[in-house]
């Protein structure tokens, strides 16, 4: 009995200071505690570094250092909406595709204003998509879209042989007297594609 | 402020256990918009994600280059894969709003999320980023810990009792963190704008014809309310991105930014934006104050559904207490009264030796057992009517396969 009794003492306190030591990190193991907290320490200052507009070098750095990871892991994310200046022209883009036979036709990307308010909630993918591709930055984007059009049913069967990429807007403009207006529409092709016969494969 | 105190802050912030009801509300919030969003791109889906999409993967990769989390660099480029990885996102996204195998599926909705908006990163607004940054931390949240499939399969399992446990919020914290950054980084980017400072930011964008939705009452759109309304955005961005914090003044806030979202959203053309943003408010109110809401709730809705049924379960025995607690955990609008045979005066009329080891379900009409108690359950728990609907075409063809066979 008394063999037992010693046997068992020691293992009952080491299990009490097991205990103790977890209630002491929150019912975790040390480890986990240490791992959690890095975790938070970590993933906070990486998005506000990531995500705040402050132009400092260090941070500059700091974003650089994060890109593997949060490009990788998806965690990349920016919350200027609307801004630093809000979009002040009403633009839309049009695909003028001209056919091997001479004739033309102009297909025409979804339209919000155009649609009704359910084909608003499922179109509005292409008012952020037309928004990206009329940005000059994204130029690397428009071969895609021209060849796109061009691979559409109903115009591939008219064997298209270029594709135009228009753009149309017209700029909102504040008036005298502070009031805004939508000033004239104004149009130029941005980019010019000819198609390619395994473009229509 | 001292270290020792700041420690102390940090770990009652992260660590101090609490209820897991916003989380878990929050996971079937999240889950409802994630299968909206699916919903809404299910009609372009190939022409977003497919073979010939409008940008093609090389083009996408030339522009991100880098190794990313992105499902469809590593699968076969063809529709039946491109369209097999939409109704795997969707089961898995409907799974998460049910709660079953809400870890896993919180991992594969993440995956997934991840993949198609990295395979087109064009076509993406802020509610569909903030669905993605949400969703890294919700993988690990307590999310199953209510309301969830996996809650009701434990305590079946008897892993569970009635008694939501409470837990550590760590993750739930940088969600709400996430929101907070949200308003806080929106309210940085814009008073660097001239249109903002100066107060005509919406004058400007309320003259987008692409993103008017309803027709606006004209004495809105005049230049004095649009600049008010305006510097009124600057403050609501820093307030929800700063002061949310502050418990006294959250709920002010945050129904202050439930108004704003709701204008938001009958005025301009940002579909999910709002709803994606506001389906993380549930994680900054209380679990007590939720709990009120919904007892309230449960108190006036309850008496719609007629007369409470009794359940008198055998509480020595494993089984029928384990079938009792899965039913108070179903059972989200009170109508069942479960009762211990072992406590007295609870009978009902049934006697101890016909309820032993078995669940009776007292009526007016006397006890029920068997199919006869899961019928009468099942017509008075709403979340079981489905149960009830299914047992009722079963007894509508019952006569019929019977005769037949005779």
């Amino acid at each position: 009995m008394s063999r037992r009794g010693k046997e068992t003492r020691p293992g009952k306190r080491a299990s009490g200071e097991k205990e103790l030591a977890r209630a002491q990190f929150f019912g975790l193991r040390k480890w986990q505690y240490i791992a959690i907290n890095a975790f938070l320490i970590f993933h906070t200052l990486a998005i506000c570094c990531w995500c705040m507009p402050f132009g400092s070098p260090f941070i500059a750095a700091c974003r650089e250092a994060l890109r593997p990871y949060f490009v990788w892991s998806g965690l990349f994310q920016s919350w200027d909406m609307f801004s630093p200046l809000p979009k002040s022209a009403n633009a839309y883009m049009e695909a003028l595709v001209l056919y091997k036979d001479g004739s033309t036709t102009i297909w025409g990307f979804p339209r919000m204003e155009q649609l009704t308010l359910t084909e608003k909630y499922s179109k509005e993918r292409y008012r952020k998509f037309m928004e990206s591709v009329l940005d000059e930055k994204n130029a690397t984007l428009w071969p895609d879209v021209a060849r796109h059009v061009a691979r559409l049913p109903e115009i591939r069967g008219g064997n298209p042989q270029k594709v135009l990429l228009v753009a149309r807007w017209s700029n909102v403009v504040r008036q005298e007297d502070g009031t805004f207006a939508r000033g004239p529409w104004d149009e130029h092709v941005f980019y010019r594609y000819d198609v390619k016969p395994e473009d229509l494969q | 402020m001292t270290a020792k105190s700041f420690l102390a802050a940090w770990n009652e912030f992260f660590f101090a256990e609490q209820s897991p009801i916003p989380i878990a509300l929050f996971r079937v919030i999240y889950g409802v918009m994630v299968v909206a969003t699916l919903l809404l791109l299910r009609p372009d889906w190939a022409e977003w994600y497919g073979p010939h999409a409008w940008v093609s993967l090389p083009t996408m990769q030339g522009i991100e280059p880098g190794p990313r989390l992105n499902l469809f660099t590593v699968m076969p480029e063809s529709y039946f894969w491109v369209q097999a990885l939409f109704w795997v996102f969707l089961v898995s996204a409907a799974c998460l709003t049910l709660g079953l195998l809400t870890r896993a599926n919180s991992v594969v909705v993440y995956l997934c999320l991840a993949s198609m908006q990295q395979r087109n990163l064009f076509i993406l607004h802020g509610g569909d980023t903030f669905l993605r940054v949400a969703g890294f931390f919700l993988i690990f949240a307590p999310a199953g810990a209510a309301f969830s499939a996996d809650r009701l399969i434990r305590i079946w399992r008897g892993k569970e009792g009635v008694e939501i446990r409470p837990r550590r919020p760590w993750a739930q914290r940088m969600i709400q963190f996430e929101l907070a950054l949200v308003y806080f980084v929106g309210f940085c980017w814009k008073v660097a704008g001239a249109p903002w400072v100066e107060g005509s930011a919406l004058s400007y964008i309320y003259h987008l014809d692409e993103l008017q939705r309803f027709p606006m009452p004209s004495w809105l759109l005049n230049p004095t309310i649009l600049k008010l309304a305006t510097w009124f955005t600057l403050v609501l961005e820093f307030a929800l991105g700063v002061l949310i914090w502050i418990k006294e003044i959250r709920y002010y806030l945050l129904a202050t930014g439930l108004f704003f979202h709701l204008c938001l959203e009958y005025s301009l053309n940002v579909p999910m934006f709002q709803w994606d943003v506001l389906s993380a408010y549930v994680l900054f109110i209380d679990a007590r104050d939720l709990e009120r809401v919904w007892n309230r709730i449960r108190d006036r809705v309850g008496g719609y559904f007629g007369e409470r049924v009794t359940v008198i379960y055998d509480g020595s025995s494993e089984r029928p207490r384990r079938l009792a607690n899965l039913l108070g955990a179903i059972d989200i609008f009170g109508r069942l009264s479960l009762a211990d045979l072992k406590d007295s005066g609870v009978q009902l009329g049934v006697r101890a030796t016909e309820a032993r080891d078995k669940t009776v379900v007292g009526t007016n009409f006397g006890p029920r057992q068997g199919l006869d108690a899961v019928r009468t359950v099942a017509s008075a728990v709403p979340l079981l009517w489905p149960v009830y609907a299914v047992l009722r075409i079963q007894k509508l063809f019952k006569p019929a396969t019977s005769t037949k066979a005779r």
